[in-house]
């Protein structure tokens, strides 16, 4: 990224390749669009392109990726207001969908309910499992992208996983 | 707290037994570092279980628009940096190393030639250009520029024989490189070798690894001027994606029909 930073911007294209999973999946988990994923993963690396300049080079760079997506995805909230329906019947309709099929269609039935369960979560709790997820556990840089210290990281993901295990025995039961 | 409380408590919490203060505490303790979330068994199940959903993948769309928006933005760097400013030293070093190598080169290429029968040291020289070439090559994949990373593969082909060193480079290029131009020409510069079995094997693994139409068009026809049969399975993987384009898939089929 300092490469970039410095005015090699072909660069950027290595990055893309490496991280774009990563962030896709992100925003997916967030959104279960993937229209709107990719979207907001275009406007992530247009956001990195953009403040190049302000990457210090002093962390590592997924850190400073996440917190531009997290930015990015705020935004994407703030200005459409976007809530998504949370009903079981929601979510077989979106597993029919052409476009969701083919990832959904291989999980198991227990990863389709976990998902559900995700789903079901407050956005800053499914947030946090995300980040715990794709930052690979890395509680002290997700610290850094949420302001705030490693422990109280901890504790988020602990309260997080409390409620969506919650939520997953509740829908345990009903299916 | 004491460690065996400790224990006691996450033991406690794994049971499903503890109230909402003795969960404060148990908050209390993971903040500062004495539990772990690992301990807690059955919300670190689910932890592992969610980790390992499998991201969704991505799509093509996805790739063009980002390139897309990349050569805007190097378009744009371009045209603002077009009054003449003195070269960084960084910028220049490799340059100016890449053109002294090539003077080297054709000196010693020149001086050979001239010397042929009557050097007896002829062997050693040509022994020491080749490994110059070689190291120059292998420096330049390293590059970040596509067009230094093409002469890499360029002077790869003037090379009567590659080292498996080479080979390789050219395809971590082959299945790495972002750019389909530096991909296609390590693909060009990989086939007068793909006589050799165990290239010929790197070649057919190479197949699945490709999400570029014009990569995969390129192997299928390799593959059916190579007769090579093993390549069927994963031309079929292709075939069977719904990604790929249906221009790409006829002419997959036509290239691999003398396969099957």
């Amino acid at each position: 990224m300092t490469a970039v930073r410095d005015g090699d911007v072909e660069r950027l294209g290595l990055l893309f390749e490496r991280y774009k999973r990563q962030l896709y999946g992100f925003f997916y988990g967030m959104n279960r669009s993937q229209e709107l994923s990719d979207d907001l993963v275009q406007n992530t690396f247009f956001r990195i392109l953009k403040y190049r300049h302000l990457f210090r080079g002093e962390g590592d760079f997924r850190t400073w990726m996440f917190h531009i997506a997290r930015n990015v995805s705020h935004d994407h909230y703030r200005k459409d207001k976007l809530k998504w329906k949370e009903s079981v019947d929601d979510w077989q309709d979106r597993l029919g969908h052409e476009e969701n099929r083919e990832g959904e269609m291989q999980s198991t039935e227990k990863n389709v309910m976990l998902a559900m369960a995700m789903d079901r979560l407050p956005q800053d709790k499914k947030e946090i499992l995300l980040l715990s997820k794709y930052q690979e556990k890395k509680y002290k840089e997700i610290g850094e992208i949420l302001g705030c210290s490693e422990g109280a990281v901890k504790v988020k993901v602990f309260r997080a996983l409390q409620e969506l295990k919650v939520i997953y025995q509740q829908l345990e039961k009903t299916m | 707290m004491e460690q065996n409380k400790i224990e006691e408590l996450v033991a406690k919490y794994n049971e499903g037994l503890t109230d909402p203060s003795e969960v404060q505490a148990l908050e209390q303790l993971i903040e500062e570092g004495k539990v772990d979330l690992t301990q807690l068994r059955s919300l670190d199940r689910l932890d592992e279980q969610l980790i390992a959903i499998e991201s969704p993948a991505t799509s093509l769309a996805m790739d063009d628009k980002f390139y897309a928006m990349l050569s805007k933005e190097k378009k744009k760097a371009a045209a603002s940096s077009f009054n003449f400013t003195m070269p960084s030293w960084s910028w220049l070093a490799p340059r100016l190393a890449f053109s002294v190598a090539l003077v080297v080169i054709g000196f010693g290429a020149g001086y050979m030639l001239n010397t042929k029968s009557a050097d007896p040291n002829v062997e050693l020289l040509t022994q020491q250009v080749a490994d110059l070439k070689e190291s120059i090559a292998l420096s330049l994949f390293e590059k970040e520029s596509a067009t230094d990373r093409l002469k890499a593969v360029s002077l790869t082909t003037e090379m009567d024989q590659v080292s498996k060193k080479v080979t390789e480079a050219l395809f971590q290029t082959l299945n790495n490189d972002p750019n389909v131009n530096v991909r296609l020409a390590a693909l060009e510069a990989i086939t007068p070798y793909s006589k050799d079995g165990s290239v010929r094997e790197q070649l057919i693994r190479s197949i699945g690894k490709q999400e570029s139409p014009l990569v995969q068009v390129a192997l299928a026809e390799l593959m059916g001027g190579l007769q090579e049969k093993k390549s069927v399975t994963e031309f079929d993987k292709i075939l069977k994606d719904e990604r790929t384009p249906l221009d790409v898939k006829n002419r997959i089929k036509e290239s691999i029909k003398v396969l099957i």
